[in-house]
């Protein structure tokens, strides 16, 4: 919630009578927005990564465990209407691909819903592993695979030759079309195959859906990323975020290291129990 | 001892009448204003943290259970009051039956003596005309439950105001497939195909013999209709053949392109209408307790988009107005904020 001048008077009032007018927990309320915008600030001050994947690494080595698959939501800014909001993007994604990279997470899905980035798919390979190489050295970074539903795959040069310690990233970009309509496009396939009696309509099960679905568009993620101030699925696949733990930072706004560093320690303290 | 127990002579002083008069009219006065602002048309629950709080209580497993019903209670008066039409609540996961079995069997057991309950001091259903749905996968369900069910159903058929939706035995996935399934069945039957006694070549054979007896003499008219009547016959015919899943493909080969229904015409919307919820309005709130921030295979086709979505760190039995007002003000003014933002592009 936004902060107002009324909010700033009331707690200066309240400041002045001792803190004695409003109870903790509105005072709570009050500072609440500004404090977590604060305290996000200070966070990314502390624990910046100064681009260098060393540090990334010392900061997700105290995590248990990591995710095998991180997915973030991201949004093109002004609905693309702004000249750079692509270049944004693009820069937006590049970075946590290189998160990605350095914490050793193997996959990262990107979400966005106009799926503008689909359409520039080698200019972003591009982008992403001029990031890497930036951050890794030239020789060091880790190969990109970047995966999209309906289109060929684009692998990097160095795809068969990496070292041990280098941890290959694939990249999956999803945008709105591979939610629903994801979905009504499978099932016309199945009616396509009924009607040609290829499969009986009661061999449709949860099993085949799940296996199909994870192949083409993306298998089910770990951990999900809002860098919004609320959680807001925009579109985002259905089928893919059954348990998926979902992270977004209160009153948080861009993309920031810090958001997913506290993405990464939420999904580490995170209790699995299907069920039980 | 559980600290239940202690809070007794706190309750014997809330309990007394003229506290209770104060804090209903309170209550009633919070919901009228919040009822000035657009409301939600369909609210759903995810109830989680009844036996964390029995642990916490230190009270049995199923206790908790107990007082998650009543929290339950309270929370549908406050939502049909605010004018809420739709409350979905996850009752059942088809995960659950993973749970020990003395346990399931508790479930079970309990929901019995509530839906009994919910039916039998029907008033609170009835105040605010609420009909009870139960989604999920109806075979599951066992069988000493199922007349439990049923009753529950009948019994709360005539309220049309509103309607509670019991997620019982369910899972999203499950649901989702039993759409896609019968998207499926829908476009590979032709829709009046099913297995009617009836005989659209009987009928017609009827007509005809009635409509010679009647006049020898054949207009124009009537022998356009004969031969409407015959083409009609012949649908019957071959679609009859197409249909039918147990005869063998050669058969029906010839005739199925003409007969089914072109699967291009497929769209979310064919899909969402074979879902559990396809009658009920778009999900606009999602409320899952307990501080997990997983949708647990709950309601996934229903909130991937303009849904939003609340996690709340307070247990389920814990729940009451004071969380909920703050989740409705927040819904409010984000939907002001939204209706802001599209209002200029248009």
């Amino acid at each position: 919630m936004s902060f107002t001048a009324k909010d700033t008077k009331l707690y200066r009032e309240d400041e002045r009578a001792g803190h004695r007018n409003l109870g903790v927990k509105e005072r709570e309320k009050l500072v609440q927005a500004p404090y977590h915008a604060v305290t996000l600030r200070v966070l990314s001050i502390l624990k910046h990564h100064h681009n260098t994947p060393d540090y990334v690494r010392r900061d997700v080595s105290v995590f248990k465990r990591l995710p095998k698959h991180v997915s973030i939501i991201l949004t093109l800014e002004d609905g693309g209407r702004a000249g750079d909001a692509l270049e944004k993007l693009v820069n937006e994604a590049s970075e946590v691909a290189a998160w990605c990279a350095s914490a050793g997470i193997p996959r990262l899905s990107i979400y966005e819903r106009t799926g503008i980035l689909k359409r520039y798919m080698p200019q972003t390979h591009r982008a992403l592993s001029h990031k890497l190489k930036s951050w890794f050295g030239k020789y060091q970074a880790p190969p990109i695979t970047l995966i999209t539903r309906g289109a060929s795959p684009i692998y990097s040069v160095n795809r068969v030759s990496y070292t041990q310690d280098q941890v290959p990233l694939e990249v999956i970009l999803v945008s709105e079309d591979d939610g629903r309509e994801a979905m009504v496009d499978l099932t016309k396939v199945l009616v396509q195959m009924v009607q040609q009696e290829k499969i009986l309509a009661s061999d449709i099960t949860l099993d085949v859906l799940d296996h199909e679905l994870s192949e083409a568009v993306m298998p089910e993620p770990d951990l999900l990323i809002s860098f919004e101030p609320y959680v807001d699925l925009q579109g985002y696949p259905p089928w893919p975020i059954r348990l998926t733990e979902i992270y977004c930072a209160p009153d948080n706004q861009g993309v920031g290291y810090q958001v997913f560093l506290q993405g990464l320690q939420k999904y580490t303290e995170a209790t699995f129990k299907l069920g039980k | 001892m559980s600290d239940l127990y202690l809070s007794h002579v706190r309750n014997w002083i809330l309990k007394s009448p003229p506290a209770e008069w104060v804090i209903r009219n309170a209550r009633e006065l919070l919901i009228g204003t919040l009822k000035q602002g657009p409301i939600p048309q369909h609210v759903a629950f995810e109830m989680d943290g009844n036996r964390r709080f029995a642990k916490n209580h230190k009270i049995e497993t199923i206790e908790g259970h107990h007082l998650g019903f009543e929290a339950l209670a309270r929370v549908l008066e406050i939502c049909y009051k605010c004018g809420v039409k739709v409350v979905t609540v996850y009752a059942f996961s088809i995960e659950n039956f993973n749970r020990p079995r003395h346990e399931v069997s508790g479930l079970m057991a309990m929901a019995k003596v509530k839906l009994e309950q919910l039916v039998q001091h029907g008033e609170l259903l009835d105040r605010y005309g609420a009909g009870i749905r139960v989604l999920g996968e109806r075979d599951l369900i066992p069988d000493d439950v199922l007349p439990y069910v049923d009753q529950a159903i009948e019994m709360t058929k005539h309220n049309k105001d509103a309607v509670l939706n019991i997620c019982f035995p369910y899972t999203s996935r499950a649901e989702m497939t039993s759409a896609i399934k019968a998207t499926v069945d829908e476009y590979t039957t032709a829709p009046r195909l099913t297995n009617t006694p009836f005989s659209q070549s009987r009928i017609t054979q009827k007509i005809r013999s009635n409509r010679s007896k009647k006049s020898d003499s054949s207009s124009p008219m009537d022998s356009s209709l004969d031969e409407n009547g015959v083409s009609d016959m012949d649908d019957s015919m071959s679609s009859t053949t197409a249909l039918d899943p147990d005869s063998p493909p050669l058969q029906s080969t010839p005739v199925q392109s003409t007969r089914f229904l072109n699967p291009e015409n497929i769209t979310a919307e064919t899909i969402n209408s074979h879902t559990y919820t396809a009658e009920c309005p778009p999900l606009d709130i999602f409320i899952r307790t307990s501080g997990v921030t997983r949708l647990s295979d709950f309601m996934l086709w229903q909130c991937h988009e303009n849904a939003q979505i609340f996690f709340l760190k307070c247990l389920w039995p814990e729940f009451d107005l004071w969380h909920f007002i703050p989740i409705l003000l927040e819904w409010q003014w984000r939907q002001k904020k939204l209706t802001e933002k599209e209002g200029p592009r248009k």
